[in-house]
């Protein structure tokens, strides 16, 4: 029939040239290729068609639908008929050098999924593959078509699956790559070839023989050298980029390379190659990612460390000739770094140790040329703004070798990284600093470009843009402390003074003009610029900065300080610290003070200079950036250096521990100083709200630690801006949410240090009561209802709920008691507002947040009763919350994600709740213990479940299928229901039917029709549920008949339909439980399945894999073990199935 | 009159029709005078112009009154005019020849508003038709001698 339906239009399509088709012809054709694709055992048609036909278009069909069939059909063709059309296929390529690129390719791609799929059962025999390959090989020509290099390629993907073919492929290569090297002049033609070849050694090279059996890769390497053919279009680079995502691989090749790697000759050969095909860049690329994947090699292929060290001597050897002989390219950049940074690596430190000590001191001072001259090339083309930034990838790289060999100093010669790092030291600071001292913004001509680009508030800034390449700069800073903290002291009190005399120049010309604009800002830019980048440097290099845990002072500043420690004259430096107001060279016996503290004091002065600014009326004139600088600065110094705890040390410095020890003055003096400053900073920048942050995290900072915080509390200061805050006056009032948020966390942990008790009483009374007490006096006025909409009360009120999320976020373990007590007054009152405001949003919003906080932060606290309390009110909350939202009235068909704010809040309010089913901290109201006698537990009245469940209920309804397309409130939706049924799969069955069934619907659209991982979600929340109607033994409940809906589902999703293979386990899992429950159900499914099939054979298959699949677990039973077994047949199951029920 | 700010027969707008605000102390929601048009601010961006300049504010505000988008941007330290606006809601009694009746919470009552010839307007009529309960809600705001107010529905409460 297809031959008959065929021919007429392979003859109209060959007459009439594309434009004279119509659609309709079109449509037709298209339609009878189609369906000629999904007919049976289509391969003697296709055969002949190929054979016979002339036309592209038919070839390409014919291709196509051999491909399909032949994976369709697998298990029910013979071996035999599976390799004679592979056979047929290759042979048909190799003869026919003049097909189009894509119907070569299309074949080509056939044999490839031939291949794969007989990977999966080892039904392909590799040896006759290599053998057939080997032949055509023997007899290559200089002029190879880039045929042959197909075939090399498949060649090489079957023998993947064998390593001794790879290693053959790999001979072979060297071998063509060996002639090729030797020949003078290549031609366009050879060059081509040569290419190929080299890229096909790369791709030996960076194969990971640990997954040389995973198929995915196998085929993501073999389409895209087959790509590669068409000359890399950009659907070949896609394939490229995915393929390289997966593959960042090391080698480590077994024992059976040795005598190929290890060979000399290998390695020298590369380096021959890529002197030879330097200047053209992608050839560059393959043969330097050789090299590197050469430098990677580690592993069972290395005898003895004798081996490793003569191998890693021979490849530093030729990589030291390499990079001195020539003047890199660009294009060599990232090659050139990868190599170093795989070698630094990947071979221990005893293998670099052993190295001929000359080689090693050459090795480094290359590193350390390369590193700078690739900082300054970076530099460079930041200023140029290129797109490219490959110097700056290979800096990164290069700097980051240096921290991993830094890291490891003792193993090598004592101080033999000094030098090196000062001159990577050096370089990185006169690349950033202005001319004339450095070569900040210069072109190659020297020319300072400087030019005032916009920038927005989603831009990083560069501590953290450039946090890598400062941690490694501050680790080399570390190095060469010597060196680098006086550099860095001497450059910042320099620049500072020149600043000042800046400032006040201006501020004498402004009373001379008054007129702003006529202010040159570019030599104060300039200085901002450098004082900048020194105090981003001073802060990587004086401290660390880890998450969670207490950072120490590095190692080597302590050294650094204590070896100095007898020259230092202490008194001098106390005074230097502690006169920030003086230039430090003005204080006699300036050049006896200890460094570490000089260079804090550096910065103290500039941020003296920026506060005397604020105060004689120039902020306009200053930089807020480096004013966020100085607080970040002081933040990170603080957590480290003050009040420096002796004990965590073996050694501690003396003038550290005079200068910020426990109970010194330097300390209360520096205490007292930061906290002016935030205060200074709070009223001056207000108007820019990322300074004003950074500002109160210092203070954060500042109380977070209860003996920093004992301090505190003793400032006058501290309870002047208390009071402030409390009263709600300016400027404190002007301050953005989150730094008005924040500063109340601050005031609150404060709160809870060491004071006696009538300190303590008066400071809440300060703080917290004039919240409460407003709060009462503003909800409590008889015409509340009528002023609630004024602005000046919904001000009074958005303020009073920032405050509250400030007060939970403040929670501590050892303040959990009182804080919770406090904010559960608030929150009935709360609700109290949800009634008022239910007409604007973002009121409502902020409600629901200081609950979502007050769970978030308090809920792992909580024993039975004060949790049952909060359930309560959340439960209350969640009434008030539906009622209003009855009436209200949503904009559909234009909402924004964000107008949905609020049941997002609501799931994320229940997904807080929930989580102390997992992380729950609490000892029976151990922290609650003085005030609370406790009700007993079986006066239980809400429950963790209730409130969900009833949250649930309010939810489900509003989330309808289209809100659901917004990603943040799908993933919180669906992680919230699969939460429920995992943890209260009992309370599942006694949900209203309305809601029982609305959930129910919502798992089986989850599972159907959302991404793969909100399915994954779904289908794992299955179990639970099954085997809860396992418990409970009731045949009819609706729970039961919706798992027996569910094994269809699941069982279609299998068997029937083509399905991500990552799915597969969590699927299965929920097949098995889902089988235990209902065999019958399953063997129906299975029996309607099979009667459905004509075909004798398929239907005998079928059967067959069905009973193997159930084989190791009947009867099914929920025991760990039988699913285990059961998972593995239906990995197997699926494979041979999978296609098999496909067919038309 | 319950309330005088609220006389709409003189529409004078009187000293305090604004006031100033710090640029940055703005909030979305709030309330701003763009162009010269009271606004309510839907959008708030900051941005800056080279590495050590000073934010400045960029705002897109939707015309109360008009529903006209505007936008404008300012040094964040700058002050701003914020308009007054006023809210209140009224329970509408009774509709007189396109007239309505509406008592404030404090039962005060007022028959000084013509039902709006707009969709609100309609709703309106159609729920009072209807014997719906519902709150109609007055938002009023007076600027440069010009002055309107805007009509809403919500719920009873």
């Amino acid at each position: 029939f297809y031959h008959r339906a065929l021919n007429p239009l392979i003859l109209s399509l060959k007459k009439a040239p594309p434009s004279m088709v119509s659609t309709e012809q079109r449509q037709h054709a298209e339609h009878v290729f189609l369906s000629f694709r999904k007919s049976k055992s289509p391969f003697a048609i296709c055969k002949h068609i190929l054979e016979t036909s002339k036309v592209d278009y038919v070839l390409f069909q014919a291709a196509t639908a051999i491909m399909e069939a032949v994976v369709r059909e697998w298990i029910l063709l013979e071996k035999t008929s599976i390799e004679s059309l592979r056979a047929f296929l290759l042979t048909y390529v190799l003869q026919r050098p003049n097909l189009q690129k894509y119907v070569r390719e299309q074949i080509l791609l056939a044999v490839a999924v031939i291949v794969k799929r007989g990977s999966l059962d080892k039904s392909i025999n590799c040896k006759s593959i290599l053998l057939e390959v080997g032949q055509l090989i023997s007899s290559l020509s200089p002029t190879v078509p880039p045929v042959l290099y197909a075939l090399l390629t498949y060649s090489l993907y079957c023998s993947l699956t064998h390593e001794d073919g790879l290693r053959q492929i790999f001979m072979m290569t060297m071998e063509v790559l060996q002639e090729f090297s030797r020949r003078e002049n290549l031609n366009a033609q050879m060059s081509s070839v040569f290419q190929r070849y080299l890229a096909l050694a790369n791709h030996v090279l960076s194969w990971n023989f640990l997954v040389v059996l995973l198929p995915l890769l196998l085929f993501l390497l073999l389409f895209m050298l087959l790509l590669a053919l068409t000359g890399g279009d950009s659907l070949g680079r896609h394939y490229i980029a995915m393929f390289e995502a997966t593959q960042n691989v090391t080698l480590k090749p077994t024992e059976s390379w040795r005598e190929a790697l290890l060979d000399t000759r290998v390695m020298d050969l590369f380096f021959t190659v890529h002197r030879k095909i330097r200047e053209d860049s992608d050839m560059a690329q393959d043969s330097l990612q050789c090299l590197a994947q050469l430098a990677s090699m580690h592993g069972p292929v290395f005898p003895d460390e004798n081996a490793q060290i003569s191998y890693l001597a021979h490849l530093m050897e030729g990589l030291l000739s390499m990079i001195n002989g020539i003047e890199i390219e660009d294009s060599e950049a990232v090659g050139i770094s990868n190599i170093i940074s795989n070698l630094i690596t990947m071979f221990p430190r005893s293998i670099l140790t052993a190295l001929p000590s000359d080689l090693f001191t050459s090795f480094i001072n290359c590193l350390t040329l390369l590193t700078c001259s690739f900082g300054r090339s970076a530099a460079l083309e930041e200023v140029l703004d290129k797109d490219d930034m490959v110097y700056m990838e290979a800096y990164d790289k290069l700097l980051e070798s240096w921290l991993t060999l830094v890291q490891d100093e003792e193993h090598f010669p004592r101080g033999c990284f000094v030098q090196p790092a000062i001159q990577v030291f050096n370089s990185y600071i006169q690349c950033h600093l202005a001319a004339p001292d450095g070569t900040r913004n210069l072109s190659v001509n020297g020319i300072s470009s400087h030019d005032e680009e916009e920038i927005n508030e989603l831009q990083e800034d560069d501590r953290e843009l450039f946090s890598d390449q400062l941690s490694s700069i501050g680790m080399l800073g570390r190095v060469a402390a010597d060196h680098c903290i006086p550099l860095l002291t001497s450059l910042l009190e320099d620049r500072v003074t020149r600043l000042h005399g800046q400032l006040q120049r201006t501020q004498q010309h402004l009373m001379a003009s008054s007129d702003l604009g006529s202010v040159d800002r570019k030599v104060l830019d300039d200085l901002y610029e450098d004082i900048h980048w020194l105090i981003l440097v001073s802060g990587y290099l004086l401290a660390d900065d880890p998450q969670g845990e207490t950072p120490l002072i590095p190692s080597e500043v302590m050294e650094f300080s204590i070896k100095h420690s007898t020259e230092v004259d202490i008194n001098t430096t106390l005074q230097i610290l502690g006169s920030p107001g003086e230039k430090a060279s003005s204080i006699p016996g300036c050049n006896r003070t200890d460094s570490v503290i000089r260079l804090l004091s550096a910065v103290l002065r500039t941020s003296e200079v920026e506060s005397r600014a604020t105060r004689a009326n120039l902020t306009e004139l200053l930089s807020p950036q480096m004013g966020k600088d100085i607080v970040w600065f002081l933040r990170r110094w603080a957590k480290t250096y003050l009040l420096v705890d002796e004990k965590l040390y073996g050694q501690i410095s003396i003038p550290l521990s005079t200068a910020f020890g426990a109970d010194t003055e330097g300390a209360q003096w520096i205490v007292g100083y930061l906290l002016e400053k935030v205060i200074n900073n709070l009223t001056v920048w207000s108007s820019e709200a990322e300074l004003a942050y950074d500002t109160v995290e210092l203070l954060v900072t500042l109380v977070e630690k209860r003996e920093r915080a004992n301090i505190v509390v003793q400032c006058e200061s501290w309870w002047n801006l208390a009071k402030q805050f409390a009263s709600r006056s300016p400027p404190l009032h002007l301050l953005s949410s989150s730094v008005q948020r924040t500063l109340m966390k601050a005031l609150v942990l404060g709160g809870f240090a060491q004071m006696d008790s009538d300190a303590k009483q008066q400071y809440w009374a300060e703080v917290l009561h004039p919240l409460q007490q407003r709060f009462l006096n503003l909800i409590n006025q008889e015409n509340f209802a009528q002023i609630s909409q004024e602005e000046a009360v919904k001000q009074e009120i958005v303020a009073t709920l920032e405050a509250l999320c400030g007060i939970a976020e403040a929670t501590q373990i050892d303040n959990v008691a009182s804080l919770f007590s406090f904010l559960m007054d608030f929150l009935s009152s709360c609700i109290g507002l949800m009634e008022v405001y239910s007409n604007t949003p973002e009121t409502i919003n902020l409600i629901i947040e200081v609950f979502v906080e007050v769970a978030h932060k308090q809920i792992c606290y909580l024993g039975e009763t004060k949790s049952m309390k909060l359930y309560e009110a959340c439960l209350t909350l969640l009434q008030v919350y539906s009622k209003n939202n009855q009436s209200r009235k949503r904009s559909d068909a234009t909402a924004e994600e964000d107008q949905y704010q609020d049941l997002l809040l609501i799931m994320e309010l229940l997904t807080n709740l929930l989580s102390k089913e997992f992380i729950d901290f609490s000892d029976t109201d151990d922290v609650f213990r003085n005030q609370d006698q406790g009700t007993p537990a079986s006066n239980r009245t809400v429950s963790a479940a209730d409130v969900v469940l009833y949250g649930v209920n309010i939810v489900l309804p509003l989330m309808s299928q289209d809100l659901l397309k917004f990603p943040s409130l799908c993933n919180q939706y669906y992680k919230l229901i699969t939460f429920i049924c995992e943890i209260f799969p009992e309370k599942i069955p006694q949900l209203p039917e309305d809601l029982f069934k609305s959930l129910m619907f919502s798992l089986e659209l989850g599972m159907t029709s959302m991404s793969s991982e909100i399915s994954q979600l779904c289908l794992e929340a299955l179990s639970p549920l099954a085997e809860q109607c396992a418990k409970n033994q009731e045949k009819d409940s609706p729970l039961f008949i919706a798992t027996r809906h569910f094994l269809k589902l699941v069982f279609d999703m299998l068997v029937l339909q083509k399905h991500n293979t990552e799915m597969t386990v969590a699927a299965g899992e929920a097949l098995y439980t889902l089988v235990c429950l209902h065999q019958a159900e399953y063997s129906e499914l299975v029996e309607t399945l099979l009667s459905s099939q004509r075909d004798a054979i398929i239907y005998q298959r079928l059967a067959d894999a069905f009973n193997k699949l159930t084989a190791s677990s009947t009867p099914p039973t929920m025991d760990r073990k039988q699913k285990v077994a059961f998972l593995k047949s239906l990995e197997e199951f699926v494979a041979n199935v999978g296609g098999l029920l496909c067919v038309k | 009159m319950a309330d005088p700010d609220l006389d709409f027969q003189t529409g004078e707008s009187g000293a305090s029709a604004t006031y100033p605000m710090q640029c940055s102390a703005l909030r979305k929601n709030g309330y701003v005078v763009l162009k010269g048009r009271p606004c309510k601010i839907v959008e708030m961006s900051t941005s800056k112009t080279g590495k050590h300049g000073h934010a400045k504010v960029n705002l897109v505000g939707i015309d109360i009154f008009t529903n006209k988008k505007y936008e404008d941007m300012c040094p964040s330290t700058h002050n701003m005019d914020v308009p007054s606006i006023k809210r209140i809601d009224y329970q509408l009694v009774n509709i007189n020849e396109n007239y309505m009746s509406l008592m404030s919470d404090n039962g005060d009552i007022r028959e000084d508003l013509r039902v709006p010839d707009n969709e609100v307007g309609k709703e309106i009529e159609s729920k009072f038709e209807a014997g719906e309960e519902f709150m109609v809600s007055l938002v009023s705001g007076s600027y440069l001698n010009e002055f309107s107010y805007i009509l809403y529905l919500s719920a009873p409460t």
